[in-house]
C-alpha cells in the first residue's frame, strides 16, 4: 500500500532525480567494493527502508543479489516493525541477519529495565564500556541509555563488520535529520581503532529532506511501516519513541517547521530564548 | 589514577594576567587602562594599566568580582564598576577606596531614589564631576553625584544597556544591548538619533558606541563580531572584522584616530587597529587556567576535590552574577551525584575541557534531572579556536542535548557532535540559567 498523498508530475520528476543521485552513489560503491564486501544497515524505519529499496533497484539492474543486511535486535521492538521487516524480507528476498548483543541480553535476563552487572559481562563488552567512559558497576537494560545504546547498537554493528569482513556499509542517514550530520560525506572512511574494524560508511540518501523522502515514498509507491500513519515521525525503541501528532500521518505533519526527533517534552524555543538572553555567550 | 592532560592549565588569579578584557582606554600618558573581568571560575578580576611595551605599571584587584570598567578620573583616581558586587568604587593611585556606592544611603548602598545599583557595567566622569553609570540589570542609565544623588536618568524601553557615552553636546549615546539598538537621547529624554531596527541582522547585542569627530558613530556590534561605522543617515561606511568569532566589547578612539578594542572571553586580548584594519598594537598575556584532558575524565563524579567540587571539573561562576552553588543529590545510588542550584538571570556552569579532533564525530550521553527550572538547563558543548575563543556566536548555537525547563525526572540524554573546523578543544558544560536545580550523572563520551 502506497501512502495517500497527491504528488504532482513535476514533483515526481524531482523525486526521481533524487533517487538517481542515490543510485549513482550505490553504483560507485559497487565499483569500489566487491558485492560480498558490502553490507546494509536496516531498521525497518523510513530512512533505511528507502536506502534498501534504492540499493535493490541497482542490484536488480546489475543482476546481483542484495548485500548482506543487518538489523539490530535491541530487545524492545515494536511488533509493527517486526511484521513489516518479516514481510519485506520475504518480498524482496533480503539476506537478513538479526544481530543482538546476546551477552547483554542474557545478563539482563531478557527483561527491560533489569539491572545489568558489569562483572557478569564478557571481556569484550567490559572493554567497550571502558572505551565510552562508563565507570559504574551496573546499568539498567535500556537501548536508549548511553551504555545500552553503545552495547546494543554500536558494538553489534562493529561485530557485524568484523564477522562478515565488510569493507563498505550502507547507512540511511540524511543531512537534515541532525545538526551533527550537516557536513557528513557520502563516503566516509573510518580507520581501524580500538575495537573498531576499518570500514567505509556509504550514505546514499544524505541529500533527501524529510519531505523529499515522503514524497518519494508516495511517488514511487514504496512500502513503509504503518506506525508512521499513526503519527510517529522517527522510530527508535518501543518504550522511548513518542508520537509527534496523534493520528496524523508523518507526511501530513508540519515537517519543515517542527522537530523530526519526536516527542520533545520541552518548549525548546522558549528555553532557547531565555538562554540567548545570556549575552556573554 | 592520573588523568592524561594534553594542555596544561595555569594557577588562577595571578595579578596582571588579563583573562577577559571588557573595557579599555588610552590614557594621556600613552598607557592603556584595561578592565579585566577575570577567569571562568571567578578569579582574577582587576584593573591594569599597561605601558606601550606591555609592562603592567599599576593594578587594582582588591575584592573585585567581574569588574566591567575602569576609567581614569581627572583627579588621577580610577572609577571602577565592580559588577558582580553591584557597586561603584573610586580608588586612588595608592589603592585606597575614597568612594564606594556601598556607603551611600547611610551605609546600605541606596541611591537617593531608593534603588540599589544592579550589575553596573560602565561609568564615566562627566564635566561637572558627577558620574554617568550604566546600571544594566535595572535597565537604565543614571547620572549620580559622588554621594549617590540621582540627578538624571534614562530608563525608557531599554533592556540591559551596557554602555552610555556622554557626548560633547550634552546628549547621551546609549547601547541598548538586548534591544539591539543604539540610541542618542537628549537631556529631555527624547530620542534624537537611533540605529538598529531590533533585528540581530542589523545589530546583535551591541556593547558600545562612540561618536567620532566626523559625526559618524562607531558601534561595537558584539555578537555579529564586527565594528561598524555608521553615518548620521544610517549608512554603514566602514567595517572591521577578523577571521575569528570575536566578541568585541568596548571600543575606544585614541587621539591619533586609532581604535582600541577589548576582545573579550573569546580572545583575551586588547587590540589597537587603524583605519586600514591593521593591528598596530596588541596586549595579551593570557594563560588558560583549566587543563585540557585527553578524554572525558571523572564523568561519573566518583572523585572529589577537598573543596567538594568533582575532580577535573570547574565550577564556572563568572556569569552567575554572584549567585548559585554546587549541590549534591545525596540519595542518588550508588553514590551522590552533583548538581547546580541557581537563582538569578545569569548562568552557572560545571565544565571540563576535552581534546577533540576536527572532523571527528563524538557521541555524548548523560542522565539529567531538573527541579523547577525557570530558564533552561542543558548539557552542551562549546569548541574553542587557537586563540582560546568560542567558535559560536551565541550559546544557543552550541551543540547540545535537550533544553530542560520545569521539573523532569531522570532523563537519558544522547547527542552527536561533529568537531567543527578551526577547533582546538571542546568544553563540555552542564548549564543552568535563570533559576532552579539541575542534577547530572553518568556522563559518557566516545568517538564514533
Amino acid at each position: 500500500m502506497a501512502i495517500d498523498k497527491e504528488i504532482s508530475e513535476k514533483r515526481k520528476r524531482q523525486c526521481s532525480k533524487l533517487v538517481e543521485i542515490s543510485k549513482e552513489i550505490v553504483r560507485e560503491a559497487l565499483e569500489k567494493f566487491k558485492p560480498e564486501e558490502l553490507g546494509i544497515t536496516w531498521t525497518g524505519g523510513k530512512d533505511s527502508t528507502l536506502t534498501l529499496w534504492i540499493i535493490r533497484q541497482v542490484c536488480q539492474e546489475k543482476e546481483i543479489p542484495l548485500p548482506k543486511t543487518m538489523i539490530i535486535g535491541e530487545g524492545d521492538e515494536f511488533e509493527e516493525i517486526e511484521e513489516f521487516v518479516e514481510r519485506i524480507k520475504k518480498e524482496w528476498n533480503v539476506p537478513l541477519e538479526v544481530c543482538r548483543n546476546e551477552d547483554v541480553l542474557k545478563a539482563a535476563n531478557y527483561t527491560l529495565n533489569a539491572v545489568v552487572k558489569v562483572k557478569e559481562l564478557s571481556e569484550r563488552n567490559r572493554a567497550e564500556l571502558q572505551r565510552i567512559g562508563f565507570d559504574d558497576d551496573e546499568f539498567p537494560f535500556e537501548a536508549e541509555s548511553y551504555a545500552g545504546n553503545h552495547l546494543m547498537k554500536t558494538v553489534v554493528f562493529n561485530q557485524f563488520l568484523e564477522r562478515n569482513k565488510i569493507k563498505g556499509i550502507f547507512q540511511g542517514l540524511r543531512w537534515d535529520e541532525h545538526p551533527a550530520r550537516f557536513d557528513d560525506p557520502y563516503f566516509e572512511f573510518k580507520a581501524s581503532g580500538n575495537l573498531v574494524p576499518e570500514h567505509t560508511r556509504i550514505r546514499p540518501i544524505l541529500h533527501f529532506t524529510e519531505k523529499d523522502l515522503w514524497d518519494t515514498y508516495a511517488s514511487l509507491k514504496i512500502p513503509y511501516c504503518r506506525l508512521y500513519e499513526r503519527g510517529y515521525r522517527s522510530l527508535g525503541a518501543k518504550t522511548t519513541s513518542q508520537i509527534s501528532m496523534e493520528g496524523v500521518p508523518a507526511w501530513k505533519q508540519d515537517i519543515e517547521n517542527t522537530e523530526e526527533r519526536a516527542g520533545r517534552r520541552q518548549d525548546k524555543e522558549k528555553a532557547m530564548e531565555r538562554m540567548r538572553k545570556l549575552g556573554y555567550m | 589514577m592520573n588523568p592524561e592532560i594534553v594542555g596544561p592549565g595555569c594557577p588562577r588569579g595571578i595579578p596582571g594576567h588579563v583573562e577577559m578584557p571588557l573595557a579599555v582606554e588610552r590614557l594621556p600618558n600613552g598607557n592603556t587602562l584595561i578592565a579585566d573581568a577575570g577567569d571562568e571560575a571567578g578569579f582574577g578580576s582587576e584593573i591594569v594599566e599597561v605601558d606601550p611595551v606591555g609592562n603592567i605599571v599599576w593594578d587594582y584587584n582588591e575584592g573585585l568580582r567581574f569588574a566591567h570598567s575602569g576609567r581614569r578620573l581627572r583627579n588621577g583616581n580610577t572609577l571602577i564598576t565592580d559588577t558582580s558586587n553591584n557597586r561603584l568604587i573610586e580608588v586612588t593611585p595608592v589603592k585606597k577606596i575614597v568612594i564606594s556606592s556601598d556607603e551611600w544611603g547611610g551605609g546600605i548602598g541606596k541611591l537617593s531614589d531608593g534603588s540599589h545599583l544592579h550589575y553596573p557595567n560602565e561609568a564615566f566622569e562627566l564635566e561637572d564631576g558627577t558620574f554617568l553609570v550604566t546600571d544594566r540589570n535595572n535597565d537604565r542609565c543614571i547620572q549620580v553625584d559622588r554621594k549617590g544623588h540621582v540627578i538624571w536618568l534614562y530608563d525608557k524601553e531599554i533592556k540591559h544597556p551596557h554602555n552610555a557615552d556622554p557626548l560633547p553636546n550634552g546628549n547621551i549615546l546609549i547601547s541598548d544591548s538586548d534591544g539591539n539598538r543604539i540610541l542618542e537621547v537628549n537631556r529631555k529624554k527624547e530620542i534624537v538619533w537611533s540605529y538598529g531596527d531590533g533585528s540581530p541582522k542589523t545589530l546583535w547585542w551591541p556593547r558600545s558606541a562612540i561618536r567620532l569627530e566626523n559625526g559618524n558613530t562607531l558601534i561595537t556590534d558584539s555578537k555579529n563580531h564586527r565594528i561598524i561605522e555608521v553615518s548620521p543617515d544610517g549608512k554603514t561606511i566602514w567595517k572591521f572584522q577578523t577571521e575569528h568569532v570575536d566578541k568585541f566589547y568596548i571600543t575606544h578612539v585614541t587621539k591619533e584616530g586609532t581604535f582600541l578594542i577589548a576582545c573579550t572571553d573569546g580572545h583575551h586580548q586588547v587590540i589597537e587597529i587603524d583605519r586600514t584594519g591593521n593591528i598596530v598594537w596588541l596586549f595579551r598575556n593570557y594563560r588558560r587556567p583549566a587543563p585540557v584532558y585527553a578524554r572525558l575524565t571523572n564523568g561519573f563524579f566518583k572523585e572529589l576535590e577537598e573543596n567538594g567540587i568533582p575532580k577535573y571539573w570547574v565550577l564556572a561562576t563568572r556569569l552567575s552574577e554572584g549567585g548559585g552553588r554546587l549541590i549534591w543529590d545525596e540519595d542518588n545510588k550508588p553514590y551522590p551525584c552533583p548538581g547546580l542550584e541557581y537563582d538569578r538571570p545569569g548562568a552557572l556552569f560545571l565544565q571540563q575541557n576535552i581534546a577533540a579532533k576536527v572532523g571527528e564525530t563524538y557521541r555524548l550521553g548523560a542522565e539529567i534531572k531538573t527541579i523547577d527550572v525557570k530558564g533552561a538547563a542543558c548539557l552542551h558543548i562549546d569548541f574553542y579556536d587557537d586563540f582560546g575563543g568560542s567558535l559560536y556566536r551565541d550559546i544557543t548555537e552550541m551543540p547540545s542535548g535537550e533544553y530542560f525547563t520545569g521539573t523532569n525526572d531522570w532523563t537519558h540524554e544522547i547527542f552527536e557532535v561533529k568537531v567543527p573546523p578551526k577547533s582546538t578543544f571542546a568544553q563540555l558544560r552542564l548549564a543552568i540559567n535563570h533559576s532552579g536545580k539541575v542534577f547530572i550523572r553518568n556522563i559518557m563520551m566516545n568517538k564514533i
